[in-house]
């Protein structure tokens, strides 16, 4: 029998791996539900829905940058609000799947953009402050589309000042403008003001989704998985 | 079919069999744990402390199209059969096991070369890994030696 026992145990510990790997696999394919925010509230006690007039419904005192970078109406039921870095990988990930969602719920969903730029990633700073510079112009959601759309082409890059600024002129903006903006302490302090906010809602990493105050968890970021997370907040919301 | 007659290893080595064997466990959680995030495309998010997505998402972390986190659970499960095998008076695997834990040392050289060097950042996961792979090696060397020690 002892002879045997090693062959036992071996054969056990595959099982249990293909097991493991198999159970993880599967339950990656649906959303994980979301941790109410209140301890004890149930999805059935609209109580705890946020207010629709709030724009972001969090129990944070720090506000981050005002006003936020923003797509769809303030009353929208549904706001999501994302800590990114526009040199992450997976942020760059999102950036299409969230369009996909802003395009497909128009007005029901407010989307609001939070800079949480990591010291791990040379150029997310940079990155970010060309972002704001041309917000200053009206222009940061073209900027911030183009941004993480080029990931690829500026992520090793050694200077990615000229690649920004050949950004800004693409979409029009008054470069001298642009160059002055992007070193000032308006930009500075809307990235420091967001980050200030990313850390009291304890934002560890980047992408950080919340949906109306809530955390999304990683595993749920894809499309398909957050909308089955949004319909079931406006189904809270409408009923 | 018999079993070769081979001489009865020491509590001591056994034990560090054993605990390669445990060892390379985690090893092979580890491993498989990156493997699904691999499989179903969802990279690692971007933390303040580490640069996991920038490694997984790197080129590096495929080769010929497997993951390779794949092929360290692959690896993790050889060891772990082979260790469990040894210890349970299989002496003879126990060279075997000294080459295949060689490779994987030399295999988390260049892995940690490459996060380093070539990528810039790294990853707590792959990192894990290395710190177990290296254990692995020194309580290897041990038993070898004590084996040769024993055996001579």
């Amino acid at each position: 029998m002892k002879r045997f026992l090693p062959f036992l145990i071996i054969l056990a510990v595959l099982a249990v791996a293909v097991g493991a790997g198999w159970f993880l696999k599967s339950r990656s394919s649906q959303p994980t539900p979301l941790v109410a925010d209140v301890p004890g509230a149930s999805p059935a006690t609209p109580s705890s829905t946020p207010g629709s007039n709030a724009p972001v419904t969090t129990k944070a005192r720090e506000p981050g940058a005002d006003p936020p970078h923003s797509i769809g109406p303030t009353d929208a039921p549904v706001t999501l609000e994302e800590f990114g870095d526009f040199q992450c990988p997976p942020c760059g990930q999102l950036h299409p799947e969230l369009k996909q969602i802003i395009r497909a719920y128009g007005s029901r969903v407010r989307l609001v953009y939070r800079e949480f730029p990591l010291p791990a990633h040379q150029h997310a700073l940079a990155a970010a402050r060309a972002a704001e510079a041309a917000a200053m112009q009206g222009k940061f959601w073209e900027m911030h589309g183009l941004i993480f759309e080029t990931q690829h082409s500026w992520n090793e890059a050694f200077d990615v000042r000229p690649i920004f600024e050949e950004y800004a002129r693409r979409i029009g903006l008054d470069v001298a403008k642009f160059e002055a903006d992007i070193t000032g302490t308006r930009v500075s302090n809307r990235i420091f003001l967001d980050q200030k906010r990313g850390r009291e809602l304890g934002v560890q990493g980047t992408p950080t989704l919340f949906l109306n105050g809530r955390e999304v968890p990683f595993d749920s970021l894809p499309a398909q998985k957050l909308r089955v997370l949004i319909n079931a907040e406006l189904a809270r919301a409408g009923g | 079919m018999e079993i070769p007659p081979s001489p009865q290893s020491s509590p001591a080595v056994r034990g560090w069999k054993l605990a390669v064997a445990l060892l390379s466990l985690i090893g092979l959680a580890d491993s498989i744990y990156l493997t699904v995030q691999h499989i179903t495309g969802e990279t690692v998010r971007c933390t303040i402390v580490s640069g996991c997505s920038e490694v997984l998402s790197s080129p590096y972390a495929t080769v010929g199209g497997v993951p390779l986190a794949l092929l360290g659970a692959v690896a993790y499960f050889t060891v772990f059969s082979l260790a469990t095998l040894a210890a349970f008076e299989y002496q003879f695997v126990t060279r075997l096991l000294a080459i295949v834990v060689g490779l994987m040392f030399l295999t988390t050289l260049w892995l940690l070369y490459l996060q380093a060097f070539v990528i810039g950042q790294f990853c707590q996961y792959c990192l894990l890994s290395a710190a177990i792979t290296i254990i692995i090696t020194l309580i290897t060397l041990l038993i070898l030696r004590k084996s040769v020690v024993s055996s001579s």
